[in-house]
């Protein structure tokens, strides 16, 4: 749907984006990196807000930017937080309807709708300025989704949301990754982007530096081994043990958390060993875990790089 | 030693009760504040601080009387506030200094800590530079600086993480972290990111609709009765599910590939079990760990049960 | 033999609290006072319009060095003198020292405080001041100090300096004697511009997000009421003094108009015309009723400065 090629944008002598070239398809897609990576401008690229410097970008097969038939298809909740502060919020969402080209019904109809969508049905006519932060966060994803967009972006979307809303939040995500529209979500939190999905575009310094699942990314950093946690009492004796195979790289005695971490590559071959230590061996075992299997240590390890 | 104790406070603002019968303790330590929008927390903060005329009820920070005594808990406590705020026209070095002599330290001392804080915080060169040139990160940084420069016994943070990239989350992360265990200086961290709050804190209480919803150590709160265990496959294995159940375990799938595993027997004979019951039936075991509830589960109960 | 403190050789330099004096809060309003002065004073610009307002007492150092120095060492020159000094008023020279320093005492004014709330206001620092053990009492009392407290020594430092000067030259020509309570009227009336400035210079700032429009907004204000004035006096100076009482007081219906009249009325004069220069068709316009101008500056100070409070009033520092 939305497919990128060498596309760089710079700002005078600041770089915005810098030779991407990935494609997007249905699902979520979470696009990580530092503050100040590009990510605000791979968006606004995305909805064609700004136009390539170099390269190309196209949604839908069309370029973006200044293109009504790509702007229909396209939703975008933005970080900033801008009302017409005065509006209600159901105004505010027609309003937006409306300059997606609705008409007068239809507007009316579907922003009543999407407020609804986004539990805000008991605050609808109220002015938006007293809306709490949350509730202005759902009022974007109304206005975001009202005109029944397939490409949908989202930049820090849970910002301000308390946990229900957090929940709720990646609740519609969801759904709407279910109904086959293309989802790309801007966060930082990646304990909870883990939860949203597995696919990511990470940006660093306008490069892209790693996009896919994230598994395979991680099979990929073999520069850093695996790491494995296991808690035993006798963290010593499991050392001596562990220290013998020959796919152990190394291993970390922690006496005081009474735990060891070691490192390998051969996972497989490491977790048919185990139950032998456990059963043949004798050693008590409370715990084994990855701890650098998650979003955030590839994050590191990619950053780091 | 309890360092804020509210006892029945009841607060209104016309004809709204944000707080309502309000009574918990808050001990010594670094304490998680939690719950919905709009349920008091913010009001909670503000009666912490010295600022709300109660209708009703009592409660004393540092043992200093909240309706008579608001300006010596400022002067004992240090405001991390959540939005983006600073003086005009300074230098990071000339706010914190500033920050300090506000909070009654004489000028050289509070430009000597204010140096002193801004290096416990990381901040080297750029702390000569003005305020207004920073990027989000340091902004937070210094934040942290002015709420403890004068040395506060109790530190309210109120979204420390808020804007931060993952490597600066970390950092702040590690910061309040190191502030807050050993040093002398309680914490009371008010957030949304669930995993923030169990990283640094050991406390909870969660506040819903005016009232005290749950109070407890985050280790007690996420024990679950009878010590089951979470046990990742690499690829689901209903024969090994049946070994088990065989055996006389209770099995139930959670997520993809990882069973919930229960018995009455010793946690010890329970490992065993599950090893043999993988060798038996040729499943490989992945992950292994004492299950737990997450601070998510824990708060999503506590204002269910409404 | 030196000794490291905590007996290793290594020192440990991670977080430790603070247990060192602490100041009393009732003089918190001073350090907010302090803050902004030192902030302001930094400026070159302000330094010389601060200097530069004092110009009336500089010209008329001169022209009195002149008439000294020049005329009486003639013995022609004795009569002319003479004359001279029957016909300059003393309290007058104050008058004018006052009147012509209104203008740079405007850019003094906004240069000190038209970013004093409006500032803050953009960057929200009321709420660093309020989770300091500082109220907002001491916010609004440390911002005005800032601003009064110079512009009263702008005007205070050369009103002092020449009448020391004249007390000391002329005292055969009346200095002291022509009027004995000169020195306490000038005493009670300079303050009154500083705190007439200073209130309305902070009633305007708390009500924008950036001090230039601030600025610009008071300064708006005086030259329009300034202006209207100049209309006012035209009218009054062509009508020879004939058109009705309402249009002299008008005449002091401006923000230095008020503090001009409030001078007069204090000081008890009409005024007489400047550098001791002859202009018999000159009309002296003699000040308003005393009640009415000092009611009208009260009460312009009164409101500014709840304007100002109404706006820090509805800051809080937790939540939104």
């Amino acid at each position: 749907m939305i497919v990128m090629d060498s596309v760089s944008r710079w700002y005078g002598q600041v770089i915005g984006v810098n030779d991407v070239s990935y494609q997007i398809g249905p699902g979520v897609t979470a696009l990580l990196g530092m503050n100040g990576a590009g990510k605000s401008t791979l968006m606004r690229l995305i909805t064609g807000q700004v136009r390539p410097t170099t390269g190309s970008i196209t949604v839908f097969g069309e370029e973006p930017f200044a293109n009504p038939g790509v702007f229909e298809r396209v939703g975008y909740c933005p970080e900033i937080d801008n009302f017409y502060e005065y509006m209600s919020g159901r105004e505010f969402v027609y309003t937006m309807a409306r300059m997606n080209g609705m008409n007068d019904a239809t507007a009316k109809a579907r922003a009543g709708e999407m407020m609804e969508r986004v539990n805000m049905g008991h605050a609808l006519d109220r002015k938006i300025a007293g809306y709490s932060k949350g509730m202005r966060q759902r009022v974007k994803l109304a206005q975001a989704m009202v005109h029944n967009p397939d490409v949908i972006l989202l930049d820090e979307p849970l910002n301000g949301l308390d946990p229900v809303g957090r929940r709720e939040f990646m609740g519609y995500l969801g759904e709407f990754s279910a109904q086959g529209k293309t989802i790309i979500v801007s966060s930082h939190i990646l304990f909870e982007v883990e939860q949203m999905t597995r696919s990511i575009m990470l940006l660093n310094r306008g490069r892209l530096l790693a996009a896919g699942d994230v598994r395979t990314i991680r099979e990929y950093l073999d520069r850093y081994p695996h790491r494995i946690r296991i808690e035993t009492p006798q963290p010593r004796e499991l050392a001596s043990r562990l220290i013998a195979l020959p796919y152990v790289l190394k291993v970390d005695l922690d006496e005081w958390s009474q735990a060891i971490e070691l490192q390998t590559r051969e996972l497989n071959q490491f977790y048919e060993v185990l139950p032998q230590l456990v059963l043949n061996e004798n050693i008590p075992i409370r715990g084994v875990t990855s701890p650098d299997n998650n979003l955030e240590s590839i994050f590191k390890y990619l950053i780091e790089a | 030693m309890s360092i804020a104790s509210v006892k029945n406070l009841t607060v209104q603002y016309g004809p709204f009760t944000a707080l309502d019968d309000f009574s918990c303790e808050i001990p010594e330590g670094c304490t998680g504040l939690l719950g919905p929008n709009g349920a008091g927390k913010t009001t909670l903060l503000k009666t912490l601080l010295g600022f709300v005329n109660p209708k009703s009820g009592s409660a004393t920070v540092l043992d200093r009387d909240i309706r008579t005594q608001g300006k010596q808990i400022r002067q004992l406590i240090g405001l991390m506030p959540e939005q983006d705020c600073h003086i005009p026209g300074m230098t990071a070095v000339g706010f914190v200094a500033y920050a300090g002599e506000l909070a009654g330290m004489p000028a050289p001392q509070a430009l000597r800590r204010a140096h002193e804080v801004l290096e416990y915080c990381g901040l080297g060169e750029a702390r000569y530079r003005n305020v207004e040139t920073y990027s989000t990160g340091m902004k937070q940084r210094i934040k942290l600086a002015q709420a403890l420069v004068h040395g506060p016994k109790l530190l309210l943070l109120d979204e420390p993480t808020n804007g931060l990239d993952p490597r600066g989350r970390e950092e702040m992360l590690t910061l309040i972290r190191s502030v807050s265990h050993g040093r002398g200086v309680n914490v009371i961290v008010s957030s949304h990111v669930l995993p923030d709050i169990e990283r640094v804190c050991d406390r909870v209480v969660v506040v819903m609709k005016g009232k005290l919803r749950m109070a407890g150590t985050i280790r007690d709160l996420k024990a679950i009765e009878g010590q089951p265990a979470d046990v990742e496959l690499r690829e689901a294995s209903p024969e090994f599910v049946r070994y088990l159940e065989q055996e006389g375990l209770l099995v139930t799938p959670t997520r993809p590939n990882t069973y919930r595993i229960s018995t009455d027997r010793s946690p010890e004979a329970m490992t065993q079990m599950v090893f043999r019951a993988a060798q038996a039936t040729h499943a490989q075991v992945r992950g292994f760990q004492i299950a737990e509830r997450t601070l998510e589960e824990i708060f999503m109960e506590a204002i269910e049960t409404a | 033999m030196s000794t490291v403190p905590n007996g290793g050789p290594i020192a440990d330099l991670s977080y430790r609290g603070y247990d060192g004096p602490l100041e009393s809060p009732r003089m918190r309003w001073w350090v907010i006072a302090r803050q902004g002065i030192q902030l302001a004073l930094k400026r070159k610009g302000l330094w010389a319009v601060m200097i530069g307002s004092a110009w009336y007492y500089l010209v008329m150092l001169i022209v009195l060095f002149f008439v000294q120095q020049v005329l009486s060492a003639n013995p022609m020159g004795e009569a002319p003198m003479a004359a001279f000094m029957k016909r300059l008023v003393w309290k007058d020279q104050f008058l004018h020292g006052f009147s012509y320093a209104q203008l740079p005492l405007l850019a003094v004014t906004i240069m000190l405080g038209s970013g004093a709330i409006a500032n803050d206001n953009r960057s929200k620092a009321l709420m660093v001041y309020l989770s300091k053990p500082a109220d907002k009492t001491d916010y609004l009392l440390g911002k005005w100090i800032g601003i009064a407290l110079p512009i009263w020594l702008t005007l205070l430092v050369p009103t002092v300096m020449f009448y020391g000067y004249g007390a000391l030259t002329f005292r055969q020509y009346g200095f002291i004697s022509d009027d004995p309570w000169l020195f306490p009227k000038l005493m009670a009336v300079l303050p009154l511009a500083a705190l007439m400035h200073s209130s309305l210079m902070l009633g305007v700032s708390s009500l924008f997000d950036q001090g230039r429009v601030a600025g610009a907004t008071y300064a708006g204000i005086y030259f329009l009421t300034n202006f209207f004035t100049v209309l006012m006096g035209a009218a009054w100076n062509s009508s020879r003094g004939e058109a009705p009482a309402f249009v002299k007081t008008l005449y002091y219906g401006s923000l230095d108009g008020l503090l001009i009249g409030s001078f007069k009325a204090i000081m008890g004069t009409s005024g007489t015309p400047p550098f001791g220069i002859q202009a018999p068709r000159a009309i002296a316009i003699e000040p308003p009723p005393i009640v009415l101008v000092l009611g009208i500056v009260l009460g312009l100070c009164v409101i500014s400065l709840g304007l100002a409070w109404r706006k820090i009033r509805a800051v809080e520092v937790v939540g939104g």
